[in-house]
């Protein structure tokens, strides 16, 4: 019972960290991409050539590694508790 | 209004402060006396300085608890500082199972034995570190939960707290990272919004008095000069 309420807990609770993560680090790519436009075209903060620059980065991003490797959010946790009671139980 | 706030700031580090004290795992220097095995009330207030093993039904109003009696090298400053003096120390030795504190301690039984095996007099005495969580309240029969013991070859050998070390680090880079995100939260959410408010509220705010302006102008062509 006690191990079903971590689990379901666990997870909602580092799901809210996950979704959190997940939209700074989206945020923090797009504004790098709005400034590397900005270096380049000084003056022009909406034209269409620059909403296309930025959604193919962010589609790039998408595709890359770095979002997935939010989801150590839940990975990391786990290897913690298996660790913290190895070295409790065992050791 | 300022000694207000930082009251209440203060008082909420105590809190924080005393739950970390509580909660995080300390070593003492210890010489088991003996052990024993007590039958324990758990249906007032202070069942919240007890454990809850996972194989205890919900609604127990009583159990046995063992514990373990010590005699233990005293020490300032959360055990930084090593005393000459001695003193007594008794730790309860529960299961926390998969609950609250996240030890996940399974092997009271084991430990019981481990403790058992350390047994000393002290004309021989045998010394062991105790890893433990929790406080003697003698007031309100709290006792610390033993967690783990090692024996040692001195009572004066270096304990290094490796786990408290990691958990600070942990805690600051948290701290640090949640700081950015909600900066970055603020500039690029709150503020913009709060633009976009004043940028309409301003528009509002110019039409009414242009408004307002027509109106009194209308109005005073009516009045003689």
């Amino acid at each position: 019972m006690a191990f079903a309420r971590l689990f379901v807990f666990g997870f909602l609770f580092l799901s809210i960290i996950y979704v959190a993560v997940s939209v700074y680090s989206r945020s923090i790519r797009r504004e790098k991409l709005e400034d590397r436009w900005a270096e380049d075209h000084p003056g022009d903060e909406t034209s269409p050539e620059r909403d296309a620059f930025i959604e193919a980065g962010m589609a790039e991003y998408n595709a890359s590694i770095r979002p997935k490797l939010i989801a150590l959010v839940y990975v990391i946790p786990t290897i913690a508790v298996i660790a913290i009671s190895i070295i409790v139980n065992v050791i | 209004m300022r000694i207000f706030r930082n009251s209440v700031l203060a008082v909420l580090v105590l809190i924080l402060g005393a739950f970390l004290h509580y909660t995080l795992p300390q070593h003492d220097v210890v010489r088991v006396v003996n052990t024993y095995q007590e039958r324990q009330d758990l249906n007032d207030w202070t069942r919240i300085f007890w454990a809850t093993p996972d194989d205890q039904a919900g609604t127990l109003v009583n159990r046995d608890v063992q514990f373990i009696q010590t005699v233990k090298k005293k020490s300032f400053l959360f055990g930084f500082i090593r005393r000459d003096a001695e003193g007594v120390m008794v730790y309860r030795n529960e299961d926390t199972g998969w609950s609250w504190p996240p030890y996940f301690k399974f092997d009271t039984a084991s430990l019981q034995t481990e403790a058992d095996d350390l047994r000393s007099t002290p004309e021989a005495p045998k010394w062991a570190v105790m890893t433990h969580y929790g406080w003697r309240v003698e007031l309100f029969s709290a006792f610390p939960n033993a967690v783990a013991i090692k024996p040692i070859d001195s009572p004066d050998a270096t304990i290094i707290p490796w786990f408290n070390i990691f958990f600070f680090i942990f805690v600051i880079a948290l701290v640090l990272f949640v700081r950015a995100m909600w900066l970055q939260f603020r500039e690029r959410t709150i503020d913009p919004a709060l633009e976009d408010t004043r940028d309409a509220w301003e528009k509002v705010d110019a039409y009414a008095d242009e408004k307002r302006g027509r109106v009194r102008r209308w109005l005073d062509s009516w009045r003689g000069k």
